[in-house]
C-alpha cells in the first residue's frame, strides 16, 4: 500500500484540475496571443501572416505613443506622489491613540469598490454643472471646469480619482508593517529626545523599507494594468488625452473596426513593458530587501 | 520522479488542447446553466404548417432605450405581441443595448465571434450590412421579400443591397438639418434662417445673448459627424458623398477641405456648447430642449421628443426644422438634403426553420402600411415604405410636416459618408473631427489624413 | 500647546476621511433628491424631502436586482472553485512527498502572478469565443476561478508549509488514507487562509469590469459593474436616478465590510503583501 503522501493517483488529482484551468487561461492565451500578434486576423475573413506589420503600425501611431506616455504618468504619479503620501498618513495613523481602528476600516473603503462603480461616481462629482467640485470652486469665484473634457484637466482628474481608490488600500499595508515594528526603539528614542519627525525619517522609515518597496512594485504593476477607471470616466478622451495602452488596446481591437491581431500584438507590448519595468525596479531598488 | 513530471506534462497538454478546440461548432454550444434559449429543432418539411409548436426564443437586439425612444418601443412591443401571437410557440427574447454601443462596439465584436443575435438593429453601408453580409454573417432577404411582395415596397434599399442581395431592411428613413428654439428666437428678435449668413448671424446673435447657438455633444464623434456631413454635401457637393469610395471625391479637396474649415470657424467663434467633448447625445438633446441653446443640428428621428409634453415641458411644439442653407461657393445643388434609409434590421443568416417562420411575420408586421403610418404619426419616422397618397395627409405633427415638405422641395437626396467609407476610413475621419474640434488639427491636415487612409484601402 | 500636537494628525486625518466620504454622502443625497434642478441648486444640502421614488424607478427600470444576484452567484461560484482548487493543489504541492515535481509546477503556477490582466485579455476573448461559451456565464466563471490560482496557490501553500509534518505522521499511523489526510486534518487547519483567499477572489470577481464587460452582451446576464455602466449611460441626464443605481451598487459591499473588515483587511494585505 502506498504511503499517502506518495499516492501518485491522489497527486494528479488534486493538481490536474488546477493545471488545466491554469494552462488553458494563462499559458495557452499568451501561446495564441504570441502566434496572432504576427497575423491580419480580424475576425471576418483568412488572416494572413503580416510579420512585425502590427508592431510597425502601432508604434508609428502618435496616438499610442501618447497613451505610452500616459502610462508613464500613471506611473509618475503613484510612485512620486502617492507613495509619500501613504508612509506619511500612515505614520500619522500608526502615532496616534485614539480612533485608529476608525481611520484604518474608512480610509481602505474605496479599494474594495468596483472601480466601474467608482467612475460613475466621481463622474458625477466631477460634472461641470452639477458637480459638487466645481460649486465649492465657484464659492472661491472660479470658474467651472469641465474636467472630464477638457484635454489639460482629463488626465488629472483621473490620477486623482485613481488615488483616491488605492491610496487607502496601500495605508493600511504600510501601517500593518509599521505596528509590527517592535516599540522599544521607538521608545528608546522618544526619551532621548528624538522628535516625532526624527523618529519617523530616521527610525521608522528605513525599517519599513521592504513594504515600501512591495507598496512601489504594486503601484507600477497597478499603473500598468489601469484600464477600467479610464474606460468607464472618459474611454480614453477626449482626444485620446486620457488614453493608456490597455484602453488603446480594448478600442483597437474591440470597436468599430476589429482587428485582434493588432490587440495581441499590443497586448504583448504591454506584457514586455511590464516585464522591463519590473526587472528594472528588482535590479535597482530591490536590492535593499534585506 | 520524472516520470510523475511528464504525466502530468502529458495530461495537461492532451487536455488543454482537446478542451481548447472543441465547441467548435457555430457557437450552438449550451453547457448547463445558461439562458441562451436557441434550440436548434430539426424539422423534416419546411412548410409553415408543418413546424409543430415547440417552443423556442428568437433573439431580438434593439436600440430603443430611454425617453426619446419611447414611442418606436411602443411599436416595436407592439409587432413583438402580433408576431408571437402568430407563430405558434415563438417567443421573443429582446435584449435593448444603446444605439452606439450596438453598431460600434457589440455587434462587430459579435459578428467576428459568430454569434450575433437572430434579429438585430443594423445599419447599412460598407461599414456595417454590406461588410457583414460580404462575409456571409446576415440573411439574404430578397426571396422573403418576393415571398411576401414587398420586392417594391422599399422607397430606397440601396444601403442594404450588394450583388442583388439584400441584407437590410430600413425601419424608416430620415434627414439631418437644425432644429431650432422658436421661442427663444422671437425673443431675440431672429427669424428662421433661409440663407447661409442669416444662419451665422443667427448663431452670433444666440452667444452675445449667452446662449449656446450649436447644442453639442461631441463624445460620440458620430454626433458632430452629422453636420460635417451636410457641410460637405453643400461645400463639396452631393456626388461628393458616394464619391469618396470610388476615388472620384477626395477627403483633401479643397472643397472638402472647405467644408471642415468652416467647421472649425464655428468652433473658433464658440457656437457650440462649451465642454462639448464630454457631452454626450443626450446632454445636446437636454440642453436644447431646455432652452438653453438655440439651434441643434440632428437627425428628423427626433422629432417626437418635441411634441411630448413629458419630455419637452414647458416649450412643446415651440420648435421648428429648417435644412442647412445654400453655402457661398458650394459645388452642386444646393437644395439637396441628407437623406438616409440607413437604420433598419438585419437577420442572422444562421436560422433554424422555425427561427425563420418567425422572422418572416415580424417583417411581415414590422414592414407593413400599419405600423409604417404608425411610426409616421406617433413617432415622426418618415416611412421606408410607399404609403399610400392619403397617409401622408393625416400627418399633424407641426415638425414632421416641415420634414415632408423640406424633402419634396429638395432637389434629391445625398447619403451619409459613413455608409459609403470603408470602416478603418470612417474612424480615422472620428478620430480626426474629435482632434479638430479640440484645435489640434487643422482642416488641410484632417482631409489628407483621412485622404491616406482612404488610399490605402 | 501639547493638545495642539495632539489634535494635529486628528485633523489631518480626519480632512483625509472627509475626502474618502463626501462622495459617497453627495450620492446618498442626490439620490434623494427629486430633480436635477435641485442636484444643480443645493449640491451640499441636505434634500427638502426624501424623493424615494427614484430608488422604486432604479430598481424596476435598472434591473439592478439581476444585476447584482449575477454578481453575487458569479463571485460565489468562482471563488469557491478557487479555493477548492488551489487548497488541493496546494496540498499536493507542499505535503506531498514529490518534492521535485512539486518544486517545478510551483514556479510554473507562480508564473501567472507576473502577466498583469489585460495582456491576456484578447486572447481569452478569442479562446471563449471558440469554445462557444460566449456570452453565458461560463465565459466569466472560468476566467475568474483561473485568475484565481496562482496567487491562491501561493498564499495556501505558504500557509500549509508552516503546519507541522508529524500531524501527519500520526495520521497515516492511524490508517487515514490520503484524501482524508486532507479534508479532516490540513484543511482545517488551514481554514484561516482559505476564508482570506475566498475574500480576495469573492472581491476580485465582483468588481472585475473588462471581461464582464465584452464576454456577456445578454442584459439578462450582466454583473453589476457592466450592469451599472449601461444604466448610466442609458439614463445618462437624470442624476438622481443614477445616484440612485449607485447606492444600490454600493450598498451591499459596504455592509459586507462592516461585518468582516479585519477579515477582509487582513486578506487582501496578505495576498498583496507575498507578491
Amino acid at each position: 500500500m502506498k504511503h499517502p503522501l506518495r499516492n501518485p493517483f491522489v497527486y494528479l488529482v488534486m493538481i490536474i484540475p488546477t493545471l488545466i484551468l491554469y494552462s488553458m487561461f494563462f499559458i495557452y492565451p499568451m501561446l495564441t496571443s504570441s502566434y496572432y500578434a504576427f497575423t491580419d486576423w480580424n475576425g471576418l475573413d483568412n488572416y494572413a501572416f503580416i510579420g512585425f506589420d502590427n508592431f510597425i503600425k502601432v508604434f508609428s501611431d502618435s496616438d499610442f505613443i501618447a497613451a505610452i506616455k500616459n502610462n508613464m504618468y500613471f506611473i509618475l504619479f503613484s510612485v512620486g506622489l502617492q507613495v509619500p503620501l501613504i508612509i506619511f498618513f500612515a505614520l500619522l495613523i500608526a502615532n496616534v491613540k485614539r480612533f485608529q481602528r476608525l481611520y484604518k476600516t474608512t480610509v481602505f473603503i474605496p479599494s474594495i469598490l468596483s472601480t466601474s462603480v467608482i467612475g460613475i461616481l466621481w463622474g458625477f462629482v466631477l460634472h461641470p454643472n452639477i458637480g459638487p467640485v466645481n460649486k465649492f470652486l465657484g464659492f472661491f469665484g472660479v470658474e467651472s471646469i469641465f474636467w472630464l473634457a477638457d484635454e489639460k484637466w482629463a488626465l488629472p482628474a483621473i490620477l486623482v480619482v485613481n488615488a483616491w481608490q488605492w491610496v487607502g488600500f496601500y495605508i493600511v499595508l504600510v501601517l500593518a508593517a509599521i505596528l509590527a515594528l517592535p516599540k522599544e526603539m521607538n521608545e528608546a528614542a522618544q526619551i532621548d529626545g528624538a522628535t516625532g519627525f526624527q523618529r519617523a525619517w530616521y527610525l521608522t522609515v528605513p525599517l519599513i523599507k521592504p513594504i515600501i518597496s512591495v507598496v512601489v512594485m504594486l503601484s507600477i504593476a497597478g499603473a500598468m494594468r489601469v484600464v477600467d477607471i479610464v474606460l468607464v470616466m472618459t474611454n480614453g478622451g477626449p482626444v485620446g488625452s486620457t488614453e493608456v495602452m490597455a484602453s488603446y488596446l480594448v478600442n483597437e481591437a474591440m470597436g468599430v473596426n476589429p482587428s485582434y491581431g493588432l490587440g495581441t500584438a499590443i497586448s504583448l507590448i504591454i506584457f514586455a513593458f511590464a516585464l522591463v519595468l519590473t526587472a528594472l525596479y528588482q535590479l535597482t531598488f530591490g536590492k535593499t530587501k534585506e | 520522479m520524472k516520470k510523475m513530471l511528464m504525466t502530468v506534462i502529458m495530461f495537461v497538454l492532451v487536455s488543454t488542447t482537446v478542451l481548447a478546440g472543441c465547441g467548435n461548432n457555430g457557437g450552438n454550444n449550451k453547457p448547463a446553466g445558461t439562458n441562451n434559449g436557441n434550440e436548434t429543432t430539426p424539422t423534416p418539411t419546411p412548410t409553415e404548417e408543418a413546424v409543430k409548436a415547440k417552443p423556442f426564443t428568437v433573439s431580438l437586439r434593439h436600440i430603443q432605450i430611454g425617453e426619446a425612444q419611447k414611442f418606436r418601443k411602443a411599436i416595436l412591443d407592439d409587432v413583438v405581441a402580433m408576431t408571437e401571437a402568430e407563430v405558434e410557440g415563438l417567443t421573443f427574447e429582446l435584449d435593448a443595448v444603446e444605439d452606439s454601443v450596438n453598431r460600434f462596439t457589440k455587434l462587430p465584436a459579435e459578428m467576428a465571434a459568430g454569434n450575433p443575435p437572430k434579429i438585430f438593429d443594423l445599419f447599412g453601408g460598407a461599414g456595417d450590412a454590406l461588410k457583414y453580409g460580404a462575409a456571409g454573417r446576415l440573411l439574404d432577404l430578397a426571396p422573403i421579400l418576393t415571398e411576401l411582395g414587398l420586392s417594391d415596397s422599399f422607397l430606397n434599399l440601396d444601403q442594404f443591397t450588394q450583388d442583388g442581395k439584400v441584407y437590410g431592411l430600413p425601419i424608416g428613413g430620415n434627414t439631418e438639418g437644425f432644429y431650432y428654439n422658436e421661442e427663444l428666437f422671437a425673443t431675440l428678435g431672429i427669424a428662421q434662417p433661409t440663407t447661409f449668413e442669416e444662419l451665422e448671424k443667427a448663431a452670433q446673435t444666440l452667444k452675445d445673448n449667452g446662449y449656446t447657438a450649436f447644442a453639442m455633444g461631441s463624445k460620440g464623434a458620430w454626433v458632430p459627424a452629422m453636420l460635417i456631413n451636410t457641410l460637405i454635401g453643400r461645400y463639396a457637393g452631393p456626388e461628393a458623398i458616394a464619391g469618396f469610395p470610388a476615388g472620384t471625391a477626395k477627403f483633401n479637396s479643397p472643397e472638402v477641405v472647405a467644408a471642415y474649415t468652416k467647421y472649425a470657424e464655428w468652433v473658433d467663434k464658440g457656437y457650440f456648447t462649451k465642454g462639448e467633448l464630454g457631452f454626450e447625445y443626450a446632454d445636446m438633446l437636454n440642453e436644447f430642449v431646455t432652452g438653453k441653446a438655440g439651434m441643434m443640428f440632428d437627425g428628423s428621428w427626433r422629432s417626437s421628443v418635441f411634441s411630448d409634453e413629458a419630455q419637452a415641458g414647458a416649450l412643446t411644439n415651440k420648435f421648428g426644422f429648417f435644412s442647412m442653407p445654400a453655402v457661398p461657393g458650394g459645388v452642386g445643388d444646393q437644395t439637396f438634403v441628407n437623406g438616409n434609409y440607413s437604420n433598419g434590421y438585419g437577420f442572422s443568416a444562421d436560422l433554424t426553420e422555425q427561427e425563420l417562420v418567425a422572422v418572416k411575420a415580424f417583417i411581415k408586421n414590422l414592414y407593413s402600411e400599419e405600423m409604417q403610418l404608425r411610426g409616421l404619426l406617433e413617432d415622426g419616422l418618415l416611412p421606408s415604405i410607399k404609403l399610400s397618397a392619403d397617409a401622408t395627409s393625416k400627418v399633424e405633427d407641426k415638425i414632421v410636416k416641415q420634414v415632408i415638405n423640406m424633402m419634396g422641395a429638395s432637389g434629391g437626396a445625398f447619403s451619409h459618408f459613413d455608409s459609403t467609407v470603408p470602416s478603418a476610413v470612417y474612424k480615422e475621419s472620428e478620430d480626426l473631427l474629435l482632434k479638430l474640434i479640440a484645435g489640434k488639427e487643422t482642416a488641410q491636415s484632417v482631409g489628407d489624413k483621412i485622404q491616406a487612409v482612404q488610399d490605402a484601402q | 500647546m501639547k493638545t495642539l500636537k495632539q489634535a494635529s494628525p486628528h485633523v489631518l486625518l480626519l480632512i483625509y476621511v472627509a475626502v474618502i466620504l463626501f462622495p459617497f454622502i453627495f450620492v446618498l443625497f442626490s439620490s434623494l433628491k427629486e430633480s436635477n434642478l435641485e442636484i444643480a441648486n443645493n449640491p451640499f444640502g441636505f434634500p427638502t424631502s426624501l424623493y424615494f421614488q427614484n430608488y422604486v424607478d432604479a430598481w424596476v427600470k435598472a434591473k439592478i436586482n439581476v444585476y447584482f444576484f449575477n454578481s453575487a452567484y458569479l463571485a460565489t461560484t468562482s471563488a469557491l472553485a478557487g479555493v477548492l482548487l488551489s487548497a488541493a493543489t496546494a496540498y499536493a504541492l507542499v505535503r506531498m512527498r514529490y518534492l521535485k515535481v512539486s518544486k517545478i509546477i510551483y514556479q510554473f503556477v507562480l508564473i501567472g502572478m507576473l502577466i498583469p490582466g489585460n495582456v491576456l485579455f484578447i486572447a481569452q476573448y478569442l479562446l471563449v469565443m471558440k469554445m462557444g461559451i460566449l456570452n453565458t456565464h461560463w465565459a466569466l466563471f472560468l476566467p475568474y476561478t483561473a485568475g484565481a490560482l496562482p496567487v491562491s496557490v501561493l498564499l495556501i501553500a505558504a500557509f500549509m508549509k508552516s503546519i507541522p509534518n508529524e500531524l501527519e505522521e500520526a495520521a497515516v499511523v492511524d490508517g487515514l488514507g490520503s484524501f482524508k489526510l486532507f479534508y479532516k486534518i490540513i484543511l482545517p487547519l488551514t481554514l484561516p487562509a482559505l476564508v482570506t483567499v475566498f475574500i480576495v477572489n469573492f472581491l476580485g470577481s465582483w468588481n472585475e469590469y473588462l471581461l464582464a464587460n465584452f464576454f456577456i452582451s445578454k442584459d439578462a446576464l450582466k454583473t453589476l459593474p457592466t450592469g451599472m455602466v449601461g444604466f448610466r449611460d442609458s439614463f445618462q441626464t437624470n442624476y438622481a436616478l443614477i445616484c440612485t443605481g449607485i447606492v444600490f451598487s454600493v450598498t451591499p459591499v459596504l455592509i459586507l465590510y462592516a461585518f468582516l473588515q479585519e477579515k477582509i483587511i487582513e486578506g487582501v494585505s496578505a495576498g498583496a503583501v507575498k507578491g
